[in-house]
């Protein structure tokens, strides 16, 4: 078991000019046995990190320890590593059993029947003992996707790293998986890194959340830190579904104006001090439908989903989404009012995107204890 | 997670045994990056690629423009492996230019090697890309039964030793063998079948043929396979009878598929080299058979006369070359 | 429709005796060298004698006559027995060298196959299309140089020479890398992390999953191989003679043997068509492989 230490890990791909960054400038640390998962656009350079944890690739500098152990400068198979692939990468020739036991057999020196019986185990523990002697091609995608879990637990590795493994399986297949994975890594408590680029299940599974964007380290912090205090408007927008509301306001003194006549008087101005333009963001979740006193939106659609009503909203010429009780039902074209609280009001700094204030509701979980 | 490490109650056996002493067999060794094991498995090709192809196609260039007077006694290089001693002898090559190439020009037995080959090949490719096209497509009908058993039958001679199949021709067409039986039976003339130069090379073109059209037609067989069916469906709907959807669909769809085994069939011939030489021993006239390949080999290693015979290998290599070019341009061309 | 129907029939009947017209032509030639090998040559010989039908009884006197007139060793055989091994010597030889040459090739192909799919290494792209480009040069025309060469390494006469000049087949690793590029690169990886060294990514998992094209290109390399005659002819002396040298020797200027021919002809092509017969589908799938387009 080990905390990992990853540290201004930076990965270039080519050489001299040509060189392309994928990672730049990465720093965190995961806790012993704790559940971090990498998420963000495909192209962010989460994968590329997985890899360089797992020794698939090379660091181009800065360095990464397990426990104490700088591991830098080792192999895939000195690290001590179990990972699994998004498309499982099983071993076509090779029965289930000899899938499992393939990294027992070649890297310990554990006997052929100690091999069988930890294969076994693991089989058992998955509910796979009927499927050893299968070939993966007789095998459905969840079967296989237990026989690639299986692969990694029976090594008992320090370290579990997953790339998207949840993303071949249809919708329902994959709401199980995800609470059996956890489940299991509970039950082990073996430090896991999970990249995925589905903001759902990264909140859904992650003890810990890190969000990267464009090679670069955006947030780590808990789920429910990223979602109520993004550090910026890339976090907030990428995390949360439906996605944030946003739009570029003026601050007129303590009033910031809109688009399509968007206007609202700040009960606390003191965090737009000094801005002209800034940029505000409410969650589709916090906007409420008002008689009067809000301000106007012409609704495009309504979409019911039966506990609950998505509206599809346009401010001038910004599109929002609103969720809404099901009992609010307005028509197509209509034009409505809506409110929200300051508390739950974003506001981020219109040229670098950092927050400038967050969900304030809720002392707990604040931007201003994180940033300490 | 050590759980395991204390209840290890079984012993090794000997297969684990073996794996253990692989394993660390393998951690002694020095590790490499990967970029550098490329390297060690790409040596024993690189060796073996080096001096028994790139050497030689250099080499019979080099020689094309000498005269070979044979190899002296005399050392250049001497190397004792303990299993086996390797002398090189210095080789009498006197520079002659383009001697070897301009003799070419006027070579009547090259000139008539250079006809018998071109006459035997525009003879044997159309009939036998032809006869092989119509079987794929009989054997492609949907009513054919027992296809499997029929194309195995067919493609027989595919597994015929090129130089065991041409003996059999050179046994049936005896003056008294069974195809001059089975013509007199039927009440025409016996045909000279080994002693004229026009049937000698014949019986080449139908030895050839034998051997070659199962072969090609499971080539054909299998891209009329990958035509889809959708196509003759569309080409019925708009009223094409057979020979129109053969015209229409099959031909077009076929297009590189056929010039893929016109061109690899040409080259073939080009080659061609057992056939002529067994049915030449067995008395065909030399001259009317003799290829450009049997004509290399009588330059280099009966006259011995190396220097000529690479130049003559060299003016084949480039026809070959250029040929295989085109196939693959007209090839590509379509795939793109 | 009576007359669309008869039409139908027509056509039915025309496509099926075409088809059986070519099989017989197919398979008369070698029924005819089999019954040939049983009978006396003036059965077959003789002008406006009835071919036979059936075999006759003639076969070991044929076969020990041809067994008389060759004398051909196998390996080191023949001396440590002090006998030679007639035209048997020759199927020997012929099947050892194709074998030990399919296998040398298959290792060399596939290895280097691997090498050019799954790693990355400077000037790879140049090396692969000069290797490529060698491709359409017809390889087994190579013999002068190769002659002088095999004479100065002292290695006439000897198997290696006709086993090792064409193990590096550009044919071979051109197909080995298309089909290595089809190999996941997680699969690799997956064991990497399992533990494995880079060899035994390539003999644990690239060539276990690579079976079937294996499996068509050493029917492809064997046919080479097998079908070898000008740089045997070239290179090799009696007692070392393959099939294809040992046939023609046969065919003599002054005589030719035909009884003995048609023995030789039906004991070489008998164990290639039980090849066939049973390794069709590796057969079909070689041709097709060979056929591929660059």
């Amino acid at each position: 078991m080990a905390r990992i230490n990853v540290n201004t890990l930076r990965k270039e791909f080519g050489e001299g000019s040509d060189a392309v960054v994928a990672v730049e400038d990465v720093d965190f640390q995961i806790e012993d046995g704790e559940f971090l998962v990498l998420v963000g656009p495909s192209g962010c350079g989460k994968t590329t990190t997985l890899r360089c944890i797992a020794g698939l690739e090379d660091v181009t500098s800065g360095t990464l320890k397990f426990g104490d152990t700088d591991v830098t400068d080792l192999r895939a198979r000195e690290r001590d590593v179990a990972m699994v692939f998004q498309n499982y990468a099983l071993y076509p020739h090779m029965d289930v059993r000899s899938n499992i036991g393939f990294g027992l057999k070649l890297s310990t020196k554990l006997t052929s029947a100690e091999i069988d019986r930890r294969v076994e185990e693991t089989a058992a523990m998955l509910g796979i003992s009927d499927l050893l002697g299968d070939k993966p091609k007789e095998l459905s995608g969840g079967q296989q996707q237990r026989v690639a879990l299986g692969r990694a637990i029976v090594r008992e590795p320090e370290v579990f790293l997953m790339d998207e493994p949840l993303s071949n399986l249809d919708a329902k297949l994959r709401a199980q998986m995800r609470t059996e994975l956890q489940e299991l890594q509970h039950e082990l408590g073996v430090t896991t890194v999970y990249v995925t680029h589905d903001q759902t299940e990264a909140m859904a599974m992650g003890d810990r959340i890190a969000v990267m964007n464009d090679g670069r380290l955006q947030q780590v912090g808990r789920p429910e830190e990223v979602y109520r205090s993004p550090t910026n408007e890339f976090v907030a927008n990428f995390i949360g579904s439906p996605s944030i509301n946003l739009f570029t306001a003026e601050v007129n003194g303590d009033t910031l104006v809109g688009p399509g006549g968007f206007s609202y008087t700040l009960e606390n101005p003191s965090y737009v001090e000094g801005y002209d333009r800034i940029r505000a963001g409410i969650r589709p979740e916090d906007m409420r439908l008002v008689s009067e006193g809000g301000n106007n939106v012409d609704v495009t659609v309504v979409e019911p989903m039966g506990n609950e009503n998505f509206l599809y909203l346009t401010m001038g010429d910004i599109d929002m989404t609103a969720r809404v009780d099901s009992s609010m039902r307005p028509q197509a074209g209509e034009t409505v009012q809506f409110a929200f609280d300051e508390d739950a009001l974003y506001l981020f700094d219109a040229e670098s995107g950092d927050a400038i204030k967050t969900k304030t509701d809720d002392v707990d979980v604040g931007v201003k204890e994180i940033q300490s | 997670m050590a759980t395991h490490d204390s209840n290890r109650e079984t012993s090794p056996t000997v297969t684990d045994t073996l794996r253990y002493w692989r394993q660390s067999l393998s951690k002694a060794l020095p590790s490499t990056s990967s970029g550098r094991v490329a390297y060690v498995f790409l040596a024993p090709f690189f060796v073996l690629f080096g001096l028994f192809l790139a050497f030689p196609i250099v080499f019979t260039l080099y020689l094309s423009f000498f005269k070979f007077n044979g190899v002296t006694q005399e050392t250049v290089f001497w190397l004792d492996l303990g299993f086996h001693v390797i002398e090189l002898n210095e080789m009498q090559l006197a520079f002659v230019g383009f001697e070897n190439y301009t003799r070419l020009l006027s070579d009547a037995m090259f000139h008539q090697a250079m006809f018998n080959t071109v006459f035997i090949l525009l003879l044997q490719v159309p009939l036998m890309v032809g006869i092989a096209l119509l079987l794929a497509v009989a054997l492609d009908a949907s009513f054919v039964r027992f296809k499997g058993l029929f194309r195995t039958m067919l493609a027989l001679p595919v597994s015929a030793n090129l130089v065991a199949y041409s003996t059999v021709f050179l046994l049936l067409m005896q003056e008294t063998g069974l195809v001059n039986f089975v013509l007199t039976t039927l009440g025409f003339q016996p045909i000279p079948w080994l002693s004229s130069d026009f049937w000698s090379r014949m019986t080449i073109v139908g030895a050839v043929t034998w051997r070659w059209t199962g072969y090609n037609m499971i080539i054909l067989l299998a891209g009329l396979q990958n035509v889809p069916q959708q196509l003759y469906e569309a080409a019925e709907i708009d009223g094409a009878n057979r020979i129109e959807k053969f015209r229409y669909v099959t031909i077009p769809q076929l297009r590189p598929v056929l010039l893929f085994v016109f061109v690899t069939s040409t080259i073939g011939t080009f080659k061609l080299f057992a056939e002529p030489i067994i049915i030449n021993g067995g008395g065909a006239p030399l001259e009317s058979t003799i290829t450009i390949v049997q004509y290399i080999y009588m330059t280099a290693f009966i006259d011995f006369n190396l220097g000529y015979a690479s130049a003559l290998t060299y003016v084949l290599i480039a026809v070959v070359s250029v040929l295989s070019i085109v196939q693959i341009r007209l090839g590509g061309e379509n795939d793109a | 429709m009576r007359e669309a129907d008869r039409r139908e029939g027509v056509w039915k009947f025309l496509t099926y005796t075409f088809i059986l017209v070519m099989i017989v032509l197919t398979i008369v030639p070698l029924y005819w060298i089999v019954i040939a090998s049983t009978l006396p040559e003036e059965a077959f010989l003789t002008a406006g004698t009835a071919p036979q039908l059936f075999p006759g009884g003639e076969f070991w006197a044929n076969f020990s006559a041809l067994q008389d007139r060759l004398n051909i060793g196998f390996l080191m055989f023949d001396e440590l027995l002090g006998t030679d091994f007639g035209f048997l010597g020759a199927i020997a030889n012929s099947v050892f060298i194709a074998v030990v040459y399919t296998l040398l090739s298959l290792v060399i192909c596939s290895m280097a196959g691997f090498a050019f799919a799954k790693y990355e290494f400077r000037f790879k792209e140049p090396i692969f299309y000069t290797i490529l480009a060698t491709l359409v040069l017809p390889i087994q025309l190579l013999v002068i140089p190769l002659f002088l060469l095999m004479s100065q390494l002292g290695m006439t006469n000897t198997y290696w020479a006709i086993i090792l000049p064409w193990a590096a087949n550009p044919l071979g690793i051109f197909l080995m890398r298309q089909n290595m590029k089809s190999l996941p690169d997680a699969l690799l990886e997956s064991a990497r992390m399992d533990g494995a060294t880079e060899f035994q990514l390539y003999y644990r998992i690239a060539l276990p999953t690579m079976k079937s094209s294996l499996a068509a290109l050493s029917i492809i390399l064997f046919l080479f191989q097998w079908n070898l005659f000008l740089f045997p002819l070239v290179i090799l002396e009696g007692d070392k003679y393959t099939i294809p040298v040992a046939i023609n020797q046969l065919v003599g200027a002054q005589r030719v043997y035909y009884d003995q021919i048609m023995v030789a002809a039906t004991l070489s092509i008998i164990p290639i068509f039980l090849l066939f017969l049973f390794l069709q589908k590796q057969f079909v799938s070689g041709i097709l492989a060979g056929s591929v387009k660059e």
